[in-house]
Formats: structure tokens, C-alpha cells, sequence
């Protein structure tokens, strides 16, 4: 361990620490004005006197910063792509390991191979460099990154954690707490592990074969999987409290909002159809209209186009401000799917559906007004409901506080039991993959502290920042990278991802146009 | 440019060479004249006396400053805070003490105001009650180059003679002002300099000020970054804390942030 060395060189000699860790200049400067001053206390010493305790008062300060520096390591103001992660991964470090082909590897993260698949990437709207051209592929160049292997080797506790549903945000829970020591049993009440990814998330955005690989890796680190338990069911939620320290309610979102409409018995839910085609049934349905704008409506409709089915989406605002991710939206929109804005279904009728026009303002908030007498009936065999999803949390309302959507509701990241913790697609409503790690990531530390009994400001205080070896490139004049897609005639009749990988020296050449803000712009 | 016009700077303030051999400090014509920034008149070194200085000798005699006003207030109303960022000696070092690669801390928003308190409290109010420049006694710049030297590089022990209570707490206030400038930006300047204080007054009406074209901007806060008084420049671009050296508008990607003269 080498922080751990030059602590203790930091305690005996001021600055040491910082010069065994190799920054020599910090070292230096410390040296220097702690011994100056000490040297020229001795010099001009002319006795005794209450002012001299102030001296000795700013020593300890000194000393005591100089040991929690070379503790902390140095850090840095976070760049807008790091503030805009809601997982809390460093973008601009790992694109200047990819940049100056270090051998140093990023340290572990659970689901990154996913995250370079489907995540929305708000780190790409926020990048420096869409100033001066295109925002950097931040999102694709993980596929260059050398990750380390899961780090799950520390010492063990003797306390026990329980995680309710291993989807994105409980397994990598499972890993984090594992990680930190603890012994983690994850219940979930599907036959396989995964959660929406596994049910949800179609073939051609995220290949079985990726997810089983990623939440292999999680696995092997020690968690232990109970698959087919309903928790609340086969399994009480007091027997879980009595057996293990602290619980950890990872249930997600999965039941769908429904739009209360004549003949609504009649239509199919689109969720019901994502897990049914995912375990591959064939869905021959004719026209069929989606409602929604979500990526569930975009799923549902890509999947039943490449059944054989001609679909349409109904959306109640306008085109640009669909939820959906935008390249997601225009890759539907090149397969042949259409999509109507400003309108909502209003009765369902066999192989009619009538619609109304809307008026929506601008953005996604704002209210929607419905236009008088502008109904219009369009000829569909069915009518698909893809219009979001809310947690379903009935079977804990006996343990916690529910808001009236169905989330759980939470104070400082604490439930109203003191023994349950809460997260992920549960808390949030229907949100990203990286919002669910990162409240993972967020909550594990907080079940830490919370058995350790440590206030969750001070083990905070006492993370470590991390920095490895980054240097500063010349800004590169070079395009953005073209991510290949397959054909669209070909992609449109089979399950397979769509998205290909770009080469290494595709991508080593992208990472040179990251601008690495907190290096660059410092003053 | 603007380390080689801080570098220039400290050379132009501190260069009274004949220190070395004397002891003693400059005593010349040059004395008469104000110095726009924060430089001690006591360095053996100094050529040029200095305002904060000056305005406490007159408050102190119950005397109003014309002089040391209309240097502040030119100045101020022409450029702003422009002297802080490219002429002050002790800016400079607090610059170069920050770039070392240490742990960093981020100051909360309400420290930019003690520096009215440090200007109204310290060096008018209690300066004009007990008549003697309490600023000075407790400015940081003042103990590092003219106290530290000048006891150190004191023959006749007259000096050292008078080392008490008051030397030491000055040494404690220079060693925490030094550790807070490795930490934050610029720490002294932002949380205790009356010149700054008085100077920032100026910032909104300058001549010299600061646009960020709203339109072009993109909120990427590389601004921020860079500022050495860490300003949200695209947010606020004539803030109290400006000190003009624009670094932003240097780094800025998308050139939103100009300079103007109204």
C-alpha cells in the first residue's frame, strides 16, 4: 500500500509523503514553509508569549493538512462531463489513459459494457469540446478502456446484507458492498438475473451474451443469488430483517401507468410484449399503433417492426422533446417506422382507434391542452400502451412510507425503517441505467457508514480522490468518430445488435480530441 | 503574457538593490508615490509606497486621504480589478502556490464579503479609534517581504529587540494565509484584501468590463476552471471577484466571453 507509507512518512517529516508519492513540488513547497518557519522561529525566538501558541496552533493545522493530503491524494475541479454522470464514473480520466496509451487500468465499474450500449450519454451534451466541433463519442470509447478485474479480495465483515431484486442498481449494490466486505445474498423472483435489461431492453440495443458476461463478473465476486423468490411472497419481509443487518430494496419500476381510455381491456401492454418477444414468442399483429415516446415505445415498435408488423407511434407532444434517445429515434424512424406527434387516444374500438389532437407547449413539462373536435379514427388491429412505468411497491407499504406514485419515499437517502435502504428505478420512477448505478454506488456507501456508525459527512471527508498519471495533449483538429450501424434492410429482419464496435485506432484517434478540462484550464 | 507582466511587475515594485548592502529601506523621491496594488513600503526592497498603507496613516492622523482615494477610484473606474490580476506581487505568489498538485478546497460564496469587513472594521474603523494602522499589523504581505527580512537581515539588534507578541501572531496569520493559498484559489485576495474590497466596488461601472454573449455560451464552465479567483464568469461576468486577467476568454471554446471598453 502505497498511501498508506507515505502517511506515516507524512507524519514524521512534513512533505515526505507527498515526494515518496511523487509529487515532488507539493512536497517541497510544504517543507519549505513549515520548516522555514520553524527555522525562523528559532532564529528570531525572543521568549514566551500567548502568541506563540497561535504559531503552534497553525503547525498542527499545517501538519494535519499535509497528512490528509497525502492521504486524499490531489484533486481537482470536476469537469462537466464528470458533474453531468449520475453514475459517478470519470469520462476525462479514462479517455486520457485510452489517449496516452497507459498501462495503468480504470479501476472496476459494474455494467460498463452496457453503459457503452444504452446509456443516453448526458456527459456527450455537456462536453467542452461540442464548442468547438462535435462533443467527444465519451460514450462508445468504452469499449478501449483496460479495466481492471472486479476488485472483491479485502477483508472480510462478519455483517450481512440482503438485496430485494437484482436488477441493474441491486447487483451493483451487490458488488460495491461486496467490495467494501460484507456478505451479500441478492433475492430475485425471475428465473435469471438482470432485471429490465434481462426482460426488457430488446436483442438488437444489448446482446444476452454482453449482460451475461458483465453480471458474470459481478457474480464471481462472492454474491449469493436466489433466483425465483418473490419477496413478500414465498419469503417474508420480517424473516429477511430478522436474518440479515441491513436490506437494501432494489425493486425497480415494472408496473405500467395506465391511460384510462375506452377499450383499454382490448390493447396490449408494452412491457408484457418486450419480456413475451424477448423470450421468443412471434407477435403477427398487422397495423399496430404505439403509444408513448419513452425508449419502451421506441423498443416495443422496433421489435414489432422486425416481426413484420407495420407501426406507427402516437405521441401527445412533439417529436423533438420524446424522452427517447434521439439516435435511437432516428435509427427507428430509418427502418420504417412512423411517428405521429401531438396526440392522444381516446376510444379503442375493434380494428378502429379514434385519436384527439393536442397542443403541447415546448419541452417536456408543461400542460398539455386538447384541442376541441379534433378527433380523427385511424384503421389498427391493435393498439400497443408504451406510456412509462412507476414502481410498484405495494408489498412494503406495511414497512415504509410510499409517495403516491408508488416511489419509495426518502430523506437523505434513508427509507422511514432505519434497517431498509432503498434505490434505483424504486426511488427514482423510471429512469437510466447510470442513475440506477449511481444510486447503487450512493447507497452502499450509506449502508456502510450507517453499520459502521460513522456520519455519512465524515466517511465522506475521508474518501479518496482519484487521479492517476494524466497528462495534457495538444488540442487535435480531428472528426468526430462515425459509429457503424448495419444496413438497414439487413437489420430490419433479424435480433441482432444493431450498433457494430468501432476499431481500437478509430477510437485511440477520438480520445485525442478530448480536451481534458481540469487539466487544460487551470489557472 | 500575463506571468511575464506579474514577473515585470514584481521586478518594477521590489528591486531597491542597495538593500543588500545597507539594511535599510528606500527613502527616496519615489516613496511619495502610490503603488495601485497591495505592496508593503516597508520591504527593503519596495520602491513605491503602499495605498493601504498611506490610507491608514491619514485615517490614523483623523486626516481624509484624497490622494490615496483618487489613485483607488482612477484606477478603479478605468480598469477595475485589473491590477490584482496582473500587477500584484502577492497575487502572484498565491497564483503559484495553488498550482501545486495538493488536495483542493472550494470556498462557500459568503467569504467574498469579509474583505468589507477586513476594509471597514479593520483598516478604517479601528484604525481611526486607536489611531494606529491595524492593518497593517496583521497584513500577511507586510510580515513576508518586510518583516521576515528585515529582522533577519537586522546588525544592530534593534529590531530583534522588539520581536514580542505581536511579530508572532503576524508569523502565524502569513503561515495560515500561505496554507490557504496552497488549498484555494487565491485565497487572501477573496477573503481579507481591502485594496480588492475597495476595488471591487469598481467592477460594475469600469470602463473596462466583461460580455458573455448569453447566446453563445455553453455553459461548459471552463471559465470557472480557469479563473483564479474561481468566478462563474458565464453566469456572472462583472462579479465582485473579477479580477480581469482574462484567462477566460483565452480558454473560452466557443469565444463568447470579450472585453469591452464603454
Amino acid at each position: 500500500m502505497k498511501s498508506a507509507k507515505s502517511i506515516i512518512i507524512s507524519i514524521f517529516i512534513v512533505g515526505g509523503g507527498q515526494v515518496y508519492e511523487g509529487r515532488l513540488w507539493v512536497g517541497i513547497a510544504f517543507a519549505v514553509i513549515f520548516y522555514g518557519s520553524i527555522f525562523l522561529m528559532k532564529n528570531i525566538w525572543t521568549g514566551l508569549n500567548p502568541a506563540f501558541w497561535g504559531i503552534v496552533g497553525v503547525w498542527i493545522l499545517f501538519w494535519l493538512y499535509n497528512i490528509y493530503d497525502a492521504y486524499k491524494g490531489a484533486t481537482y475541479d470536476k469537469p462537466p462531463c464528470e458533474k453531468a454522470c449520475p453514475a459517478g464514473i470519470t469520462p476525462w480520466i479514462y479517455i486520457n489513459l485510452i489517449a496516452t496509451d497507459s498501462k495503468e487500468e480504470y479501476p472496476f465499474f459494474p455494467f460498463f459494457k452496457i453503459l457503452e450500449r444504452i446509456c443516453p450519454a448526458p456527459c456527450e451534451d455537456k462536453c467542452t469540446r461540442r464548442g468547438i466541433d462535435k462533443p467527444v463519442a465519451i460514450k462508445y470509447l468504452k469499449s478501449a478502456v483496460k479495466m481492471s478485474p472486479p476488485q472483491c479480495n479485502h477483508k472480510k465483515r462478519d455483517k450481512r446484507i440482503g438485496i430485494i431484486g437484482a436488477g441493474p442498481c441491486g447487483l451493483a449494490a451487490g458488488y460495491f458492498l461486496v467490495k467494501k466486505g460484507y456478505g451479500v445474498t441478492i433475492y430475485e423472483k425471475e428465473e435469471m438475473p438482470g432485471g429490465v435489461l434481462r426482460t426488457f431492453i430488446p436483442e438488437f440495443r444489448l446482446s444476452s451474451s454482453v449482460l451475461d458476461e458483465e453480471i458474470e463478473k459481478i457474480l464471481n465476486c462472492g454474491i449469493e443469488l436466489k433466483c425465483g423468490v418473490r419477496v413478500g411472497a414465498d419469503i417474508s419481509l420480517d424473516e429477511l430483517l430478522q436474518k440479515y443487518d441491513a436490506l437494501f430494496v432494489a425493486t425497480g419500476a415494472g408496473k405500467p401507468i395506465k391511460l384510462n381510455i375506452l377499450g383499454e381491456e382490448n390493447c396490449l401492454n408494452g412491457l408484457e410484449l418486450l419480456k413475451e418477444i424477448k423470450k421468443g414468442k412471434e407477435f403477427h399483429l398487422g397495423r399496430v399503433g404505439v403509444v408513448g415516446g419513452g425508449n419502451t415505445a421506441i423498443d416495443v415498435a422496433r421489435s414489432l417492426i422486425r416481426q413484420g408488423n407495420k407501426v406507427t407511434i402516437y405521441y401527445r407532444r412533439r417529436i423533438e422533446d420524446m424522452p427517447c434517445e434521439h439516435e435511437d429515434r432516428e435509427e427507428a424512424r430509418e427502418e420504417g417506422i412512423e411517428i405521429v406527434p401531438l396526440c392522444l387516444p381516446q376510444r379503442v374500438e375493434d380494428g378502429r382507434v379514434t385519436f384527439i389532437k393536442t397542443a403541447a407547449p415546448e419541452g417536456r413539462k408543461g400542460r398539455i391542452e386538447i384541442m376541441p373536435d379534433s378527433e380523427f379514427e385511424v384503421e389498427l388491429d391493435r393498439l400497443v400502451l408504451a406510456c412509462g412505468q412507476i414502481p410498484d411497491s405495494a408489498f412494503l407499504r406495511k414497512y415504509l412510507k410510499v409517495n403516491q406514485n408508488g416511489s419509495i419515499k426518502v430523506k437523505n437517502g434513508r427509507t422511514s425503517h432505519p434497517k431498509i435502504f432503498a434505490g434505483g428505478d424504486a426511488v427514482l420512477g423510471s429512469k437510466t441505467l447510470a442513475h440506477a448505478v449511481g444510486q447503487a454506488k450512493e447507497v452502499a456507501d450509506l449502508i456502510d457508514f450507517s453499520l459502521r456508525g460513522i456520519a455519512p459527512g465524515i466517511g465522506r471527508f475521508f474518501k479518496k480522490s482519484y487521479m492517476p498519471r494524466v497528462e495534457v495533449l495538444p488540442i487535435k483538429d480531428l472528426p468526430r468518430i462515425k459509429i457503424p450501424h448495419r444496413d438497414v434492410e439487413e437489420r430490419k429482419n433479424d435480433f441482432l445488435e444493431v450498433e457494430l464496435r468501432a476499431s481500437e485506432e478509430e477510437l485511440r484517434k477520438e480520445a485525442d480530441r478530448c480536451l481534458a478540462c481540469p487539466l487544460r484550464y487551470r489557472p | 503574457m500575463k506571468r511575464i507582466v506579474q514577473i515585470v511587475f514584481v521586478i518594477i515594485h521590489n528591486s531597491y538593490i542597495p538593500a543588500f548592502f545597507s539594511g535599510g529601506i528606500y527613502q527616496g523621491v519615489l516613496k511619495r508615490y502610490c503603488t495601485p496594488i497591495l505592496n508593503c513600503w516597508g520591504c527593503p526592497l519596495a520602491w513605491y509606497s503602499c495605498p493601504m498603507g498611506a490610507l491608514q496613516h491619514f485615517i490614523g492622523l483623523r486626516l481624509i486621504p484624497f490622494y490615496i482615494l483618487g489613485i483607488f477610484s482612477t484606477v478603479g473606474m478605468t480598469i477595475g480589478r485589473m491590477s490584482c490580476g496582473w500587477i500584484c506581487p502577492f497575487g502572484f505568489l498565491q497564483d503559484i502556490l495553488y498550482k501545486i498538485k495538493s488536495f483542493k478546497l472550494k470556498l462557500p460564496n459568503w467569504c467574498s464579503y469579509l474583505k468589507y469587513v477586513m476594509l471597514i472594521g479593520v483598516a478604517v474603523f479601528v484604525v481611526y479609534l486607536t489611531e494606529e494602522p491595524w492593518f497593517c499589523k496583521l497584513c500577511p504581505d507586510g510580515s513576508l517581504i518586510a518583516g521576515i527580512p528585515l529582522v533577519l537581515a537586522d546588525r544592530s539588534g534593534d529590531l530583534r529587540a522588539l520581536v514580542g507578541w505581536h511579530y508572532y501572531m503576524k508569523i502565524a496569520i502569513l503561515i495560515f494565509i500561505l496554507l490557504g493559498s496552497i488549498g484555494i484559489k487565491r485565497f487572501f485576495c477573496r477573503t481579507f484584501c481591502p485594496v480588492g474590497a475597495i476595488y471591487s466596488v469598481f467592477n460594475r461601472f469600469s470602463l473596462l468590463r466583461i460580455r458573455v454573449n448569453k447566446k453563445r455560451c455553453i455553459d461548459c464552465g471552463s471559465c470557472q476552471l480557469v479563473c483564479p479567483m474561481d468566478v462563474p464568469i458565464h453566469r456572472s461576468p462583472n462579479h465582485i471577484d473579477c479580477i480581469r486577467c482574462l484567462d477566460c476568454k483565452k480558454v473560452c471554446p466557443t469565444q463568447a466571453i470579450k472585453y469591452e471598453v464603454r
